[in-house]
């Protein structure tokens, strides 16, 4: 059994490789193919042609894609991903400068998500038909349709420019190295509820809804009507048997949606202003910075590998019989 | 019993984050917030690309000299900063600078002449391809395109410097114009290395300001040195550059205090803004201006071939005069910049007074006259379809317009309904901004708009000279033999009387040509908090001479 335990995580291993190899090799090829020039920003009236010409060379852009693809896959063997032509720094430098606070927030967001689907799931079944559960049924609704970049605004209008209770971008107050620990955890909190709020809404709903239907149908299940036949209290049957059955597709959803979030929140940063991944990875396509698309891209893949890859296994830890199908 | 023990926990929480702590304000004493688009990727002038980047690292890196723009004259005018004062030779051959000795870099070393000659060194170097890389015509050059140090410079004491110029060539004090770099701090790094040295993110500068904090993509804090000869009593204590990419954001920032100045407002938000008490804005004069490029040459022929066939449909200035004629630009203005701007007559921006011919007009909006143009050179709706032909094909193009500049799609649409009006199809194609600048300058566009910045002092060679392959900004690709000659002479030209008549000139051929359409030029508008005393903004820029700035008691 561990043996074959050994193999299956030793296969998946090996064909995480092959996807993040071909990932890279597609975004890789994909960006050169897409038409714009990375020395763009040095063609001007102002600056002399033959800056652009020996900017180009620099970059290594001038050779045929092939000899590039061989440089870049000779490189990365070693774990370098280049310079950012752009930054001027090491792409891995630049990304670990963005991403802890994408790992941060994305995890503080996922939490949130998590913690109250869950208890909009629960908390509405309990009282299931209610007044109560449809509304927040439809509500529901709205909360999932409503696109971030229109909660965001609306909740800056209201908590920002009206009320004046948070902030409307930033992560910090220019003020932070003066305050105390205390008063700098209430600012972080302060700087980030905004953000938190229209990064989570849309994934409360949808952990919210998987649980929801999944509760629902469980509940029709034969084994439930035989266990309330039994005589087992509605609570017990609730959260020692329905609901560890009903959390299996929203662990698969959570691996998915934690991998997403950890690729970072376009949107959501560019209104709150944030530094995260997602800035940076758009900037960078925007700008056409190569190496830096292909370098973000690569992390992104190793996280939503690592975070489905999670996902199994908390699966198999809470449902053991799962095993056997990753098994065959 | 449960869900009342959480809410006992959560309710003072949420009560706490409410009350507890007060809103962030910019009001901080003594720190100015400037609110900016997008941040930048260094501090070394060696490597300033964007606006951002030239305003920041010429803060802490300030030149021999300093520029003001004299509003009555509509020109600009020098002041000396690193330097004391200077001397140009009699046949101006050459120019001596004294410089200040008062003036010491931010790791305390003295700055000197060997700093002046060393940063021309690097900022000319092939190895180091700075952002003025092969932009030195009027220096001694090696054949690399570096400039001859010998030659060029004498060192005549530690504070004294020549600069010698090559013979034929006319300089102007812009020649010696560039930050200046610290030796003793790049002398230690190879020249190969020093495009992704840490030096571009530790300056050490001789400015006013000098870097105090950067958080990529969130904020940029600079901090008055106080030991800076710029340094003033009442300057700014800290000038922070917050970083918001939306537009909206900052603009709801502004308002709320959170930031004190933001530049580029849209003309359609200054009546709201003109109504907060403690804002204050100003119309900044522009050298921007909008246009509708026209590609002269037949994108196809040109790429496929390099062969220089006139366009089907905008080669001919008749057909280019006539889409001028169509195209209602006063009510663009009107409706779009709420008249924050002038209609545009060619390519010298009116705030440049000794250049300007204020005998060239605007084409006036005529329909009539457009059809009757495009009816002359052989334009008619032959197969009733609605759309103008010419030997069977229709006066048809695509337009590009960049993605995510609401102007511009505003513009495009007007253009589309104008020129409908008088027969010809207009499809607004919307492009990738970098997609539609490689485009534009591969030539492979029919029709775009877009728009330039008239450098200062006025360059026009790069956007109107024959020579395409010298002159990438050429994008219409627009040819004329007596505008390459007057662009020509002006490179040569000593005299300000023939300049000005040359400038004159240039722009009655331009007229007549009508190369493009030009739109409008656009006002800069600049609202700041009324807090923010002796800010000098002109079209040089707002933030250049910030040390100036102070703040109400």
């Amino acid at each position: 059994m561990n043996q074959r335990l050994i193999t299956v995580l030793l296969r998946r291993l090996l064909s995480s490789f092959v996807v993040l190899f071909l990932l890279i090799s597609f975004v890789f090829v994909l960006i050169r193919l897409a038409p714009g020039d990375p020395a763009q920003k040095f063609i001007s009236p102002e600056l002399s042609k033959e800056l652009a010409e020996n900017v180009r060379a620099s970059f290594g852009i001038d050779s045929p894609i092939h000899i590039q693809y061989i440089k870049f896959i000779g490189n990365i063997i070693t774990g370098d991903l280049g310079v950012s032509y752009n930054y001027r720094s090491t792409v891995l430098s630049i990304i670990f400068d963005h991403l802890p606070f994408t790992m941060i927030f994305a995890s503080l967001s996922f939490i949130i998500q998590i913690l109250i689907g869950f208890w909009l799931a629960v908390s509405t079944y309990k009282k299931k038909n209610s007044f109560y559960d449809k509304s927040i049924n439809k509500l529901s609704l709205i909360g999932y349709s409503t696109p971030a970049y229109v909660l965001g605004v609306i909740l800056i209008y209201f908590f920002s420019l009206q009320l004046k209770i948070f902030p409307s971008s930033d992560l910090q107050s220019f003020d932070f190295d003066e305050l105390s620990t205390f008063a700098k955890l209430l600012d972080y909190a302060k700087h980030l509820a905004l953000p938190l709020a229209t990064l989570s809404l849309a994934g409360i709903v949808i952990f919210y809804k998987y649980l929801r239907d999944n509760l629902d149908s469980i509940e029709n299940k034969m084994f439930v009507t035989n266990l309330r036949a039994m005589g087992v209290n509605e609570k017990t049957i609730l959260y020692r048997h329905i609901i560890p059955n009903a959390i299996g597709p929203m662990i698969s959803v959570a691996g998915i949606e934690l991998g997403v979030l950890f690729s970072g929140a376009l949107i959501t940063e560019v209104i709150f202003g944030l530094p995260g991944m997602g800035r940076l990875t758009v900037n960078a396509i925007m700008l056409r910075d190569y190496p830096l698309v292909v370098g973000c891209s690569f992390v992104s893949g190793v996280l939503v590998i690592i975070t489905n890859f999670t996902a199994d296994v908390i699966k198999v830890i809470i449902d053991k019989r799962l095993i056997k199908g990753m098994l065959n | 019993m449960k869900s009342k023990g959480l809410i006992s926990i959560i309710l003072p929480l949420i009560l706490v984050l409410l009350f507890g702590c007060s809103q962030e304000k910019s009001k901080l004493q003594d720190k100015v917030i400037l609110g900016i688009a997008s941040d930048v990727t260094n501090f070394n002038p060696l490597y300033a690309f964007n606006g951002t980047e030239v305003n920041v690292s010429e803060i802490i890196f300030p030149g021999l000299l300093g520029h003001n723009w004299d509003d009555t004259k509509g020109e600009i005018t020098s002041f000396p900063l690193l330097a004391e004062d200077w001397e140009w030779s009699k046949d101006s051959s050459s120019i001596t600078f004294n410089l200040r000795q008062d003036v010491y870099w931010s790791d305390s070393v003295q700055f000197t002449a060997d700093d002046v000659v060393y940063s021309f060194d690097l900022y000319s170097d092939v190895v180091v391809n700075s952002r003025f890389y092969a932009s030195f015509d009027n220096y001694y050059l090696n054949s690399d395109l570096s400039i001859d140090l010998d030659k060029s410079f004498e060192i005549i004491s530690s504070h004294k410097v020549k600069f010698n110029f090559r013979p034929g060539s006319v300089p102007s004090l812009f020649d010696t114009d560039m930050p200046i770099l610290p030796k003793h701090v790049f002398e230690n790094i190879a020249r190969e290395d020093i495009a992704t040295s840490e030096v571009n993110f530790k300056p050490v500068g001789s400015g006013p300001y000098q870097l105090a904090d950067w958080n990529k993509n969130q904020s940029i804090v600079l901090r008055l040195n106080h030991d800076s000869f710029l340094a003033k009593e009442n300057s700014i204590e800290e000038l922070i550059f917050k970083i918001i990419p939306d537009y909206n954001s900052r603009l709801v920032q502004l308002k709320n205090q959170e930031i004190d100045f933001m530049e580029e407002v849209r003309p359609e938000d200054l009546n709201d803004l003109k109504d907060v008490d403690y804002l204050s804005y100003t119309l900044r004069k522009g050298r921007e201006y909008e246009y509708v490029g026209w590609n002269n040459l037949d994108p196809v022929e040109f790429a496929e071939e390099g062969k220089l066939v006139p366009h089907k449909l905008f080669g001919d200035s008749n057909e280019r005069k006539a889409l001028t004629h169509a195209i209602n630009r006063q009510m663009i203005l009107d409706e779009f910049l709420s008249g924050y701007g002038q209609i545009s007559t060619g390519p010298v921006a009116p705030i440049f007074d000794r250049a300007i011919n204020k005998n060239v007009k605007p084409r006036g909006y005529n329909p009539t006259l457009a059809k009757e143009i495009l009816k002359n050179a052989g334009w008619t709706d032959t197969d009733s379809d609605g759309i103008l032909d010419k030997d069977g094909k229709d006066f048809s193009f695509d337009l590009s317009i960049p993605g995510g500049n609401p102007l511009r799609v505003s513009v495009a649409t007007v253009i589309q309904n104008n020129l409908k009006a008088i027969g010809i199809n207009v499809n607004i194609v919307t492009l990738e901004p970098s997609v539609l600048i490689d485009q534009m300058f591969g030539k492979k566009l029919d029709a775009w708009i877009s728009g330039w910045a008239v450098p200062i002092p006025i360059l026009l060679k790069p956007f109107w000279h024959s020579d395409l392959e010298s002159n990438i900004p050429n994008v219409a690709s627009y040819r004329n033999k007596e505008i390459d000659s007057i662009l020509d002479k002006l490179e040569t030209c000593k005299s300000v009387d023939l300049q000005k008549d040359l400038f004159k000139r240039f722009q009655e051929i331009i007229q007549n040509d009508e190369p493009v359409t030009f739109l409008f030029w656009m006002d800069n508008i600049v609202v700041y908090n009324s807090k923010i005393e002796n800010m000098d903004i002109n079209p040089l820029g707002s933030i250049h001479y910030c040390w100036n700035w102070t703040l109400k008691e």
